[in-house]
C-alpha cells in the first residue's frame, strides 16, 4: 500500500519543479498506476500510453494539487480519466471485449483490487482504515444491481453506455442505479462516521 | 449558473469521481474545479472518504524506457543544476566572497557598529532525503536566513509558512513565504528562542498563512537547531 504522507510530500517537492522528488514519485506510484490503467484499457500498449501521459499531466498540474487532499485519490483520478479518454478515442468496442473478461460477480473482485485493511496504527492513518472498513462495509449493503454499476464503472470505467449494454438494461435505469448508488453509500458511510464519533 | 450551487453536484461530483461523466460535462466540471473553491472541495471530501486503496496485486512493472521517456520529453534536465553550471556558479561564489570580504573589511574600518553575520543553525531536509535549506541566524538573533539549493516557489493558492517548535512547546508561526529562499526579520517576541534544542518547521498552507495560527497543511521541510 502507497504512503499517503510519503506520496503528498513527493507531489508537493514535484510541484516546486524537483525533478529526484518527482523520479522517486514515478518509482513508487507507477507500478500502481499502470495497473489501474490496465484494468480500464485491458490492453498492456495502450495502459502505457496512459502511464505517459498521466505522468506528463502529473508533472504540469503538481501544483493544482490541494496539500489538504488524499494524494493517492488525486493520481488516480487523473490515469483513470486519461484512460477513459484513450478508450474513447480508439476505435476498440468497449463492450464486446469486456464481456469475457467481466466477472459475472464483479463485486467479488473488490476484495482482490482494493485493500480494505489496517496496516498501520496512528493518528490519521487508524481514521483512514476505519473509513475503508465503513466503505467496504457499505458497498456491501448497497443494492445487488446498484453495487455491480458502481463496481463495474468504477474498476473498468465504463460509462452509462457501456454498462446499459453490459447490463442489458435501458440506458435511463443503469444511470438511476449509478447514481442512487453513490447517493445510498454516502449516506451509509456518513451514518457509519456519525455513529463511531 | 456556478456549479456549485446545481442541486445535483454531490451527484456529479460523484460522478466525477467514479469516471461515469463524460464529454462536455465533464470538461464543465473539471473547469469548474478550477474556478469554484465549493467544488474543489466537495471532491475533496469525496476522494478522500470514497476512494479505496487499490491493492498492490494489481500494480505492474512499467516499461524499462518509461522513466527516460518522460524526462525526454518533459526536458527534465532543465530542471536539474548541470555540473558546469556549478562550476560556474562556484567561481562566481567565489568571486563573490572575494568581493565581499574585501567590502566587509573596508565597510569594519569605516564603521565597526552592527554585527550581522550569519551563523548556520539548521539543515532543513524532507523526510529521508538530504538536507536542501540552510537555515543561518545574526549574531544579534533577529535575522534569519533561508538560503535553498534551488529557490523553491509556493503555487498560487498556497503559501508555506515557517515554525519555531520549541523543546515540549506548541509551534509558533515565524513568518509566511512565497518562496523558501528568503531573508527575514525575527519577531521581536521570538528573538532569542532559536535556540538548542528546538525544532525548525515548514508547511504549506492556504495563501496568507494558516487560518487557525497552527499548522494546517503537511510539513515538507524540518530540522533540528544545533
Amino acid at each position: 500500500m502507497l504512503d499517503e504522507q510519503e506520496i503528498k510530500r513527493l507531489l508537493l517537492a514535484t510541484a516546486a519543479r524537483d525533478v529526484d522528488a518527482f523520479a522517486r514519485l514515478y518509482k513508487r506510484c507507477a507500478p500502481l498506476l499502470l495497473g489501474v490503467a490496465q484494468r480500464i484499457t485491458r490492453r498492456r500498449e495502450l495502459a502505457e500510453e496512459v502511464l505517459h501521459d498521466s505522468f506528463t499531466r502529473i508533472w504540469r498540474a503538481a501544483d493544482t494539487f490541494d496539500p489538504l487532499g488524499a494524494p493517492v485519490g488525486w493520481l488516480t483520478t487523473i490515469v483513470r480519466n486519461r484512460a477513459i479518454d484513450v478508450m474513447e478515442t480508439h476505435d476498440v468496442s468497449r463492450v464486446d471485449s469486456y464481456h469475457a473478461a467481466l466477472d459475472d460477480k464483479p463485486e467479488a473482485s473488490l476484495d482482490q483490487m482494493f485493500d480494505w485493511g489496517s496496516t498501520t496504527e496512528a493518528g490519521d492513518a487508524l481514521d483512514e482504515s476505519r473509513l475503508l472498513t465503513f466503505l467496504r462495509r457499505c458497498l456491501g449493503e448497497l443494492a445487488a444491481n446498484e453495487r455491480q454499476s458502481l463496481v463495474l464503472a468504477y474498476e473498468h470505467g465504463l460509462s452509462h453506455g457501456d454498462l446499459a449494454v453490459h447490463l442489458a438494461k435501458p440506458l435511463g435505469t443503469v444511470k438511476t442505479w449509478v447514481r442512487r448508488g453513490m447517493l445510498n453509500l454516502r449516506s451509509c458511510v456518513d451514518r457509519c462516521t456519525g455513529a463511531a464519533r | 449558473m456556478k456549479l456549485a450551487q446545481h442541486r445535483h453536484l454531490d451527484a456529479l461530483t460523484g460522478e466525477y469521481m467514479l469516471g461515469t461523466l463524460r464529454g462536455g460535462a465533464r470538461r464543465r466540471f473539471e473547469r469548474a474545479l478550477r474556478e469554484e473553491p465549493t467544488v474543489a472541495l466537495r471532491l475533496r471530501n469525496l476522494q478522500r472518504d470514497f476512494t479505496p486503496r487499490y491493492s498492490q496485486r494489481i500494480a505492474a512493472t512499467p516499461p524499462p524506457a518509461g522513466w527516460k521517456r518522460l524526462e525526454r520529453e518533459l526536458k527534465l534536465s532543465q530542471h536539474r543544476a548541470p555540473w558546469y553550471s556549478r562550476v560556474v556558479f562556484l567561481r562566481a561564489w567565489a568571486l563573490g566572497v572575494t568581493a565581499a570580504f574585501v567590502f566587509g573589511i573596508a565597510l569594519l574600518a569605516l564603521r565597526a557598529t552592527t554585527d550581522t553575520t550569519l551563523t548556520p543553525i539548521a539543515q532543513l531536509a524532507l523526510k529521508g532525503a538530504p538536507p536542501s535549506v540552510t537555515a543561518a541566524l545574526s549574531s544579534d538573533g533577529a535575522t534569519l536566513e533561508l538560503r535553498a539549493e534551488r529557490p523553491i516557489v509556493a503555487g498560487p493558492l498556497r503559501s508555506y509558512e515557517l515554525w519555531l517548535i520549541p523543546e515540549g512547546g506548541a509551534p509558533i508561526s515565524l513568518a509566511v513565504l512565497g518562496q523558501i529562499d528568503a531573508t527575514l526579520r525575527i519577531p521581536a517576541a521570538q528573538v532569542g528562542r532559536l535556540r538548542p534544542g528546538a525544532q525548525l518547521a515548514i508547511t504549506v498552507e492556504p495563501v496568507g498563512g494558516s487560518p487557525t495560527g497552527g499548522p494546517t497543511g503537511p510539513v515538507i521541510l524540518s530540522g533540528a537547531i544545533s
